[in-house]
């Protein structure tokens, strides 16, 4: 063999191994997939958009750093509509397109129908727009990650805030009549009973009912220290506390998470005045000390940003955090692991996203914050100390 | 024991709700007349309505009625223009080919609505008085009184107008026999363009009462599907019916949310419809030739 062939085949045999090798090391750091079937028109747009936005920015910053461990985070989003069906139709064509370790979902109803096949497929875990009660089961939805309290929890934490503001108090609950206003009905009555308040004023609207005064005489007849609003955006909140106030009323008035947005807040006019309600994370311009997050947020935008950017960008963070943890311990990177890795986490430091370090506990972070509403300021501003329920 | 006062309150809450459905139902009733089209895209129409006055009254210094009035007018004008773009060319094409465009109408509404305005619920300016109103004892909602009031007012003027004024009575010959009105010298075409440019109108107006109830939103549209209840109830070509089966639906959807729970409202409503579609298929009010889709 000559010294020229002797070198082609020492090259050759280098450049394989060479190819062999950067091929092993970019399958060790392949992209990780968040896939989203997004809600960017519906009845939801209005909360999609900023889910959007939040894990847009979330990824970007989480690659600007390193991506996780070293593999970058890729999001892959499409409409839904905030229908089921095209919400699952989204899943299948992402999940048969790339090779997906986690997921944002737009709807209880989504992450109750997909969750069978989330853990057939073993490979991801799945947060999303829901706070629902029933999802935070480890036992029966062991992938599904709910980020904040469930509304169960929303509720406890406003009772748990009212009990110490006024013990004994008389609080009503108004609903809408749908899967989301019913969630947290019976354990909220439950919860009120134990902490030694009165919710035997339980009301239910209609959904896409317009005139309320048929409730707000009921409000009128039990007079209600405190009364908690669920299951909705804006309307009918605003006209309850109208008629209530014309009435001569003094209730005060509360709401949970998807109705906490401040811009929404702000558009009730006056009658905002003092509304209450739980957040689980920070508003865009909280004044708090040690937020980086926040201040990286507010660098990348600089507008409001709703309380559903918060929940897209919370989400995002904490599913990569889950995924770093399973990368660390040396574990392949599937819904099992991850899971495990999104269990462990435990005092995080979210950069003020949260304004306490967060723990997962079930399948939610039961964390939260009561706030009031100041016209004058045109802000939500913290009612309470950070809420944790254990 | 009974709390007449309170069976008295719901009563009013329960006519002035009827009042709105009847003013909308009105919308639905004077193109089926006119056109044989069941026009599903009414609700969206009385959204634009909402978004059109809330564009007004956001962007300009206009005193608000002249904001309610611009509204309306370029509602009924947007209307006119769905009629001789959309619906016209359908003339002659079956009536659940017009009924399916009249579905997709709605969803194009929705759309240019999300794209002009955005997705976000929104609240129009407050411009009716916000005391209450006290008949008696009996408390009334000032909104869904002055609704009441509005309502009542353009019902009886067209009721009226029905059955006095010249182009009142083109329309009913229009609704009779489209031949002979054509034979008559009556302008057919014209009539079915009024129709559609009224109705805008009336959705427009209605749009403006319901969303300073409610607030607005571009799914705001399902406000429809609850009137074309009342519509079918009534009878899909009578004017007297729209009326009747506004204030009846109102009543029955109050008193079933008052006495049995916000969950019941629909049941009753819709158990009311299944009844009368049981009993009276063409409506209360409807004439018997009424095709059902």
């Amino acid at each position: 063999m000559s010294i020229l062939k002797m070198t082609r085949r020492t090259a050759a045999a280098l450049l394989a191994v060479g190819l062999m090798g950067g091929a092993v090391q970019a399958q060790e750091k392949k992209d990780i997939v968040l896939g989203g079937s997004i809600p960017l028109t519906g009845v939801f747009a209005f909360a999609g958009v900023g889910v959007h936005a939040g894990i847009t920015d979330a990824t970007e910053i989480i690659n600007s750093n390193g991506g996780i461990e070293g593999h970058k985070l890729v999001y892959v989003p499409e409409d839904t509509g905030y229908k089921v069906d095209q919400s699952v139709a989204v899943y299948n064509k992402i999940t048969s397109q790339h090779d997906v370790n986690l997921y944002y979902g737009d709807s209880t109803a989504f992450a109750k129908t997909i969750s069978p096949e989330v853990e057939r497929s073993g490979k991801m875990i799945m947060a999303g727009a829901s706070f629902a009660s029933e999802l935070d089961d480890p036992e029966k939805y062991s992938k599904i990650f709910i980020p904040g309290p469930t509304y169960t929890e929303m509720i406890g934490i406003l009772l748990k805030y009212i009990a110490e503001e006024k013990p004994g108090a008389k609080v009503g609950l108004v609903h809408s009549d749908t899967e989301f206003g019913r969630d947290p009905v019976e354990t909220a009555q439950v919860q009120a009973k134990e902490l030694g308040l009165n919710m035997d004023l339980v009301i239910s609207t209609a959904p896409g009912g317009v005139d309320v005064s048929t409730e707000v005489l009921k409000i009128r007849r039990a007079r209600p220290d405190y009364v908690i609003f669920h299951g909705y955006v804006l309307a009918p909140i605003p006209e309850f506390i109208t008629q209530a106030r014309s009435m001569g009323l003094d209730t005060k008035f509360m709401g949970t998470f998807w109705s906490m947005d401040n811009s929404m807040v702000m558009k009730m006019g006056e009658v905002a005045e003092g509304f209450m309600g739980v957040n689980p994370y920070n508003y865009y311009y909280s004044d708090v000390e040690n937020a980086p997050m926040l201040e990286k947020i507010r660098s990348m935008r600089d507008t409001y940003q709703s309380n559903a950017y918060m929940q897209g960008f919370f989400s995002t963070m904490m599913m990569a955090e889950a995924t770093r943890n399973a990368i660390k311990a040396g574990k392949e990177i599937n819904g099992a692991n991850i899971k495990e890795g999104l269990q462990a986490i435990q005092d995080f430091d979210t950069g003020g996203i949260v304004g306490i370090p967060v723990s997962v506990k079930g399948n939610s972070v039961p964390v939260g914050r009561v706030y009031r509403a100041d016209v004058k300021q045109q802000k939500m501003v913290p009612a309470s100390d950070w809420i944790r329920l254990d | 024991m009974i709390d007449w006062l309170f069976f008295s309150e719901i009563g009013l809450a329960g006519l002035g709700t009827g009042g709105l459905y009847a003013l909308t139902a009105l919308g639905f009733v004077l193109i089926y007349k006119a056109t044989r089209v069941i026009n599903m895209a009414m609700g969206e129409i009385l959204m634009l309505g909402a978004y059109v006055f809330m564009g007004f009254t956001a962007s300009t210094l206009l005193p608000i009625w002249l904001s309610i009035l611009l509204a309306i007018a370029c509602t009924g004008l947007i209307g006119g223009v769905i009629e001789r773009v959309i619906i016209r060319p359908m003339l002659g094409e079956s009536e659940i080919s017009v009924f399916m465009v009249t579905i997709g109408l709605g969803s194009v509404l929705v759309g240019l609505v999300e794209l002009i305005w955005g997705a976000n619920p929104q609240r129009l300016i407050e411009f009716i008085p916000k005391e209450p109103i006290f008949i008696g004892e009996a408390y009334l909602s000032s909104k869904i009184g002055y609704a009441f009031v509005t309502a009542a007012i353009v019902l009886a003027v067209f009721l009226a107008i029905f059955r006095t004024w010249r182009g009142g009575v083109a329309l009913r010959a229009t609704a009779g026999d489209q031949a002979a009105a054509y034979s008559m010298g009556i302008n057919v075409p014209m009539v079915f363009s009024s129709v559609w440019v009224i109705s805008a109108m009336i959705a427009a107006g209605a749009g403006i009462l319901v969303g300073s109830i409610g607030g607005i939103s571009p799914e705001m549209g399902v406000y429809g599907l609850s009137v074309l209840v009342v519509v079918i109830v009534g009878g899909l070509d009578s004017l007297l019916g729209a009326l009747i089966a506004g204030l009846m639906v109102g009543l029955i959807e109050t008193y079933a949310g008052a006495y049995l729970g916000g969950e019941y409202k629909l049941l009753a409503t819709f158990s009311l419809l299944v009844l009368v579609l049981i009993l009276r298929p063409y409506g209360l009010f409807g004439t018997h030739e009424i095709e059902r889709l």
